[in-house]
């Protein structure tokens, strides 16, 4: 784990270690985020298991040099299975003094930081709030700091190439600095070369600067005798199969492509642009070729409103917001739920309440997205617990969408759709089909008809002969669809709504329950926390602590048999990255009161956060 | 619009649902579905083809009436919904229903957008400058100084001219009738779905409940020659009953010119609905009384790529340049690697389990009972709270009391336990029977001295009476715990619940 010391040092004088966590952190021009992701590419090709968090701004041009202008990606390698990019780094590169300082915190004594001393100007030093050049002062004595002057040496690398603006050369020197991490971690640089030479086959030139200063930056570090220490990370023994890395939004978009390409329906996603949700518009955008129909609304509510209409039409309805959006959403999502047309409303949570932390995550919407309309109004919850299970999660929530024409929220959070990791790309003729089946007999056709088990009604398409007709957002009754405001019709109509989602429970897996069967602690996550939890709990099963996991997708209806495990333990600790709500909902819903661990910081939990919390309540 | 397949031809009959109309006697909503009911077969299209879809306001009920397929749905969001429909669906001939307020208040802002996006819908604004549905509040095209429920001293708003707003959005169709001007009602309608894009058409409609009258002069025949200009794509804008007087342009602005005395037709304005700027059409949407007639027909019908062919078209481009989507092609379209078979990789279920290992003191006995016990029953285990058995009193002594009283109360009253009490009668040990023996049989010691106190388990977990009976179940089987103390809110104990106790219970639930 991240923490881990160096196991051996091989012959070449590398440090093999099990798990190492990298820090790119400089100004949102710097390029942190494209060395940090070619980084972690080419990591994982390697055959590490890798975790990746970008850490964005919130101003995407807050100015250069400042605090607020730090944007920062951390890659945790490792050679066994990881869950999360790491609680700290054990090595920090800051192209700047407002990188250092905002970074610094967390880098633990005997950490390695590179600094680029190009940048630790006066005036730089002025911005971040140094009073004088820590570089120099003995502050960063207990770290192990390489002082590297990046920029002249990149410049100088890039001497002798003729017709570069400054600004592309400018642009360039992460490609030094990536080079040189590469030497540092013993990885080869032609994955990356093989990246620049196909993202700018247009310009030759563009080419050969970002390969001769990579390059130099390799050589760099050979030549110079800075660096007392390299690091060697073997490989992880993963499951056999092909991989690629994804990020939450590549992978939710590829979950609702395949969805629809198995329901043999068109994809429609009806989106107004928000952070973080936008990356899966942009996403979907390009996928044209599978005729995904996307649709940037002018608003939230456009959007909400398209994608019922594009239900009602009979394609594959998807939307995407996150919590402001949810709210703007709420009087359409409820038309949805009682038209019963089949849709999938995606919420990637951020900071709230109000425009709160736009690139933070957090998991607060939840009982927003469980009660947040007005009148009764139960709705079915899936989460995705990592960026690649976005893709499986993506797929469920339509599959249950369909087959209980009902619109289902999808959750995510900012966490999972900027991370990124592995993930071993499946057969697409493995994933089971989604059964589509219109209504198209006019013989006693009722739109509010029901399927027994799964008291879906029909979907009956416009362009079907015989079955015109008409339905809305008044109380009906049930069969005929005739708007109706009998006491008993409403009744029986808000009944029918609530009985259709409790029975999505006799056709989902039972939750699963990672460790003892019985024992003093059961912990209970949710979402993106999945990484750190599990990581966790099985720290203190190793420990010898009698503690089991159980992650919970399936947030509305709960699996049959949550409550009964919930039972099984003396203690049920619920971390959370908002106040408590999960805890709420089965402390409401269980005999029983659990043990809520909020963090509402717009930061993932730290598996030592756990860790430490799960020591405290056995301790006790 | 939507190409015209061949279908059995149908009648106005046809059009008519089965929903009793509800619009209050005498509303201008009648005339209008009476004329859509009336061009729809004439367009040729299967009913089963069109969709009606509406917001929320009287108008809005529309496309209950009519027998196609139809959506009622919320406040002001018609177009978005119809906006999704027809792009999901562009065989569909798609209608928005809305009103004034539905359409220009509460859903402006996506009045704007689907006109600049040329979605190929007809959209039909019922205009009547009031809230019906509400009992009469003023609205966005309420004139000025308009008394209503809600603007008692008059209203102080600027009205909006929809059709104004309408070219001003960009709308490649826009075009004005009224509610009792039949014949040209249905011709308008007629031109409107005839035409590719968004079709806006504004209609006068006479609320006869909050707003009687408001469009009169356009409607009533002995005066609505005088106040109308009929608009005729390339013909000269001639009005008045005896067709005597006509628009001129003077410079940048429109007068009203008497015919004769040297005026002759040839210099009025002609009427161009497909000039390419909007100029002439935003000019005569201006035009009312009182120094104006109120221009009826086709301002402007432009053409222009809707927005659902443009994004089909992007798809055929897509699929040419970039082949039918192929899913296992997209899974792999970044760069990949391959984890070989020997990776020493071992599935989850054939790793040594650490949990089941480190759990070593915990007792073997897993309480199966899902096996044996129905689904109701085990429910039964959970829901069922310990208040509701019936457990005994707990005997409660001091700590001071001597061993020698302890056994005697026990033998006495044939007692398993005992309860420990402080001073505020809140529980701070157990004595069990096990103590005894366990405890005293190992050492010499005085039973009169020695106390209770001395040889009671402290602190013994408890239960509140709401705990589930699951839950002793769980802590006598985890822990071996034979008896558990139910304690209330301030720590007292109230009952005692045994092994037997729980056994007894289990024994019903089997039964
Ligand atoms: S309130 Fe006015 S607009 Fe509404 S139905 Fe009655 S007359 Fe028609």
């Amino acid at each position: 784990m991240a923490e881990t010391p160096a196991e051996a040092t091989d012959d070449e004088g590398i440090e093999v270690v099990e798990s190492i966590a990298v820090r790119f952190a400089g100004d949102s021009g710097d390029g942190s985020q494209i060395i940090g992701n070619e980084f972690a590419n080419t990591s994982a090709i390697l055959g590490n298991d890798i975790s990746t968090l970008p850490d964005y701004p919130a101003e995407i041009r807050a100015p250069a040099g400042t605090l607020p202008g730090v944007s920062a990606f951390q890659v945790n390698l490792s050679s066994e299975e990881i869950y999360t990019p790491g609680d700290e780094p054990q090595v920090l590169v800051a192209m700047n003094p407002a990188a250092l300082k905002a970074n610094i915190d967390d880098l633990p004594p005997g950490g390695v930081l590179i600094a680029n001393t190009d940048n630790f100007t006066r005036n730089n030093l002025r911005k971040a709030g140094y009073d004088q050049d820590p570089l120099g002062d003995g502050s960063l004595s207990s770290y192990r700091v390489a002082k590297i002057p990046l920029t002249t040496l990149h410049k100088e690398a890039l001497k002798h190439l003729d017709g570069l603006s400054n600004r592309q050369i400018d642009i360039m020197k992460n490609m030094f600095c990536l080079g040189l991490v590469y030497w540092i971690f013993d990885r080869p640089i032609e994955p990356t070369i093989r990246m620049i030479e196909k993202k700018f086959a247009a310009n030759p030139l563009v080419v050969e600067g970002n390969t001769t200063t990579m390059k130099a930056g390799y050589n760099f570090g050979e030549t110079t005798e800075q660096f007392q220490y390299r690091y060697r990370v073997t490989k992880a023994p993963v499951e056999p199969g092909t991989y690629r890395t994804v990020n939450g939004a590549q992978a939710a978009a590829l979950g609702l492509v395949t969805a629809a390409t198995k329901a043999g329906l068109t994809l429609f996603y009806g989106s107004y642009p928000i952070t973080p949700a936008s990356s899966l518009l942009e996403e979907l955008a390009s996928l044209k070729n599978f005729d995904v129909r996307t649709f940037q609304a002018e608003d939230e509510i456009a959007a909400m409103g398209s994608t019922i209409g594009a239900a009602f039409g009979g394609a594959l309805a998807a939307t995407g917001t996150s919590g402001p959006g949810i709210a703007l959403k709420s009087e359409a999502i409820n038309l949805a739920l009682v038209l019963e047309l089949p849709m999938v409303i995606c919420n990637f949570q951020r900071g709230g309440p109000s425009t709160g932390l736009p690139t933070k995550a957090e998991q607060s919407d939840l009982l927003q997205c469980m009660y947040g309309r007005n009148g009764e109004s139960p709705m079915i919850l899936v989460a995705a617990q990592s960026p690649a299970d976005c893709f499986d999660t993506a797929i469920e929530a339509a599959r249950l969408a369909i087959e209980t024409m009902s619109p289902v929220f999808f959750m995510s959070d900012g966490y999972l759709v900027f991370s990124s990791e592995p993930w071993r790309i499946p057969d697409p003729d493995s994933i089971p089909e989604i059964p589509v089946t219109p209504w198209t007999n006019p013989n006693d056709f009722q739109p509010y008809s029901r399927n027994p088990d799964t008291l879906a009604r029909p979907w009956a398409l416009p362009g079907t002969p015989g079955l015109e007709h008409r339905v809305g957002g008044l109380a009906k009754q049930d069969g005929t669809g005739n708007v109706s405001y009998d006491p008993n019709d409403h009744q029986h109509m808000v009944g029918t709504l609530q009985e259709k989602v409790d029975r999505v429970a006799d056709r989902i897996p039972e939750q699963s329950v990672d460790g003892p069967e019985w024992g003093d602690l059961l912990v209970v996550g949710w979402g993106s926390t999945y990484g750190a939890i599990r990581s966790a709990v099985q720290r203190s099963q190793q420990k010898g602590q009698k503690v089991a996991f159980a992650h919970v997708r399936y947030l509305n209806p709960f699996p049959r048999n949550l409550g009964d495990i919930l039972l099984k333990y003396d203690k049920v600790l619920v971390p959370e990255l908002n106040g408590g709500q999960l805890a709420h909902l089965l402390d409401a819903k269980y005999p029983l009161k659990v043990i809520s661990y909020p963090k509402i910081q717009g930061q993932p939990f730290r598996i030592s956060e756990i860790t430490a919390k799960i020591d405290e309540l056995l301790d006790s | 619009m939507t190409e015209v397949t061949a279908a059995p031809q149908l009648t106005r009959k046809d059009f008519v649902s089965d929903q009793e109309v509800r619009w209050c006697p005498g509303c201008g909503d009648y005339a209008i579905l009476a004329q859509m009911q009336r061009i729809m077969p004439e367009l040729g299209i299967p009913k089963e083809k069109i969709v009606f879809v509406s917001g929320i306001g009287c108008s809005s009920r529309f496309p209950y009436y009519m027998d196609t397929y139809g959506i009622h749905s919320i406040h002001g969001r018609a177009p978005t919904l119809a906006t999704g429909l027809k792009v999901a669906n562009p065989d569909l001939a798609v209608w928005v229903i809305t009103g004034d307020g539905d359409g220009l208040s509460i859903g402006g802002n996506h009045m704007l957008h689907v006109l600049r996006r040329n979605v190929d819908l007809n959209i039909v604004l019922f205009n009547n400058r009031i809230y019906g549905l509400t009992k009469g509040q003023y609205s966005p095209t309420s004139k000025p100084g308009h008394v209503t429920k809600s603007s008692p001293m008059g209203s102080v708003e600027q009205s909006f001219n929809p059709i104004s707003v309408a070219i001003g959005a960009e709308a490649t169709f826009v075009a004005r009738s009224a509610d009792r001007n039949t014949k040209h009602l249905a011709d308008i309608l007629t031109k409107a779905a005839a035409h590719k894009g968004t079709s806006f058409v504004e209609i006068y409609q006479n609320c006869n409940i909050y707003n009687d009258g408001e469009w009169l002069h356009v409607t009533e025949a002995d005066v609505k020659d005088d106040n109308t200009l009929i608009l005729e794509d390339g013909e000269p804008m001639i009005f008045g009953k005896d067709r005597d007087r006509g628009i001129r342009l003077n410079g940048l602005y429109p007068e009203v010119v008497q015919l004769g005395n040297g005026t002759t037709e040839k210099d009025l304005l002609v009427h161009d609905e497909q000039a390419e700027g909007p100029e002439l059409a935003y000019l005569l949407s201006r035009l009312g009384p009182p120094e104006f007639p109120v221009p009826l027909g086709v301002f402007r019908s432009i053409e222009r790529p809707t927005y659902e062919a443009q994004l089909a078209d992007q798809g055929r481009r897509a699929r040419e340049e970039r082949g039918d989507g192929d899913l296992a092609t997209l899974f792999h379209a970044t760069d990949t690697w391959i984890v070989p078979e020997d990776s020493g990789w071992i599935p989850p279920e054939q790793r040594r389990d650490v949990s089941t290992e480190v759990s070593p003191s915990t007792p073997d006995y897993t309480p199966d009972i899902h096996h044996e016990v129905e689904q109701s029953e085990l429910q039964a285990l959970m829901e069922k709270r310990i208040a509701t058995l019936d457990l005994p009193e707990p005997a409660c002594v001091k700590a001071e009391t001597t061993l020698a009283e302890a056994i005697e109360l026990m033998q006495d009253r044939n007692l398993g336990c005992l309860l420990v009490t402080d001073d505020s009668d809140r529980i701070e040990g157990i004595f069990a029977q096990g103590d005894i023996f366990s405890q005293v049989a190992r050492r010499e010691m005085d039973m009169d001295t020695t106390t209770v106190g001395s040889l009671m388990t402290s602190d013994p977990t408890t239960l509140s009476r709401s705990a589930p009976i699951g839950h002793v179940l769980h802590m006598m089987a985890g822990h071996g715990f034979r008896h558990i103390p139910i304690v209330n809110g301030d720590g007292k104990p109230v009952a005692l619940a045994s092994f037997k106790s729980i056994l007894g219970f289990l024994g019903d639930l089997l039964k």
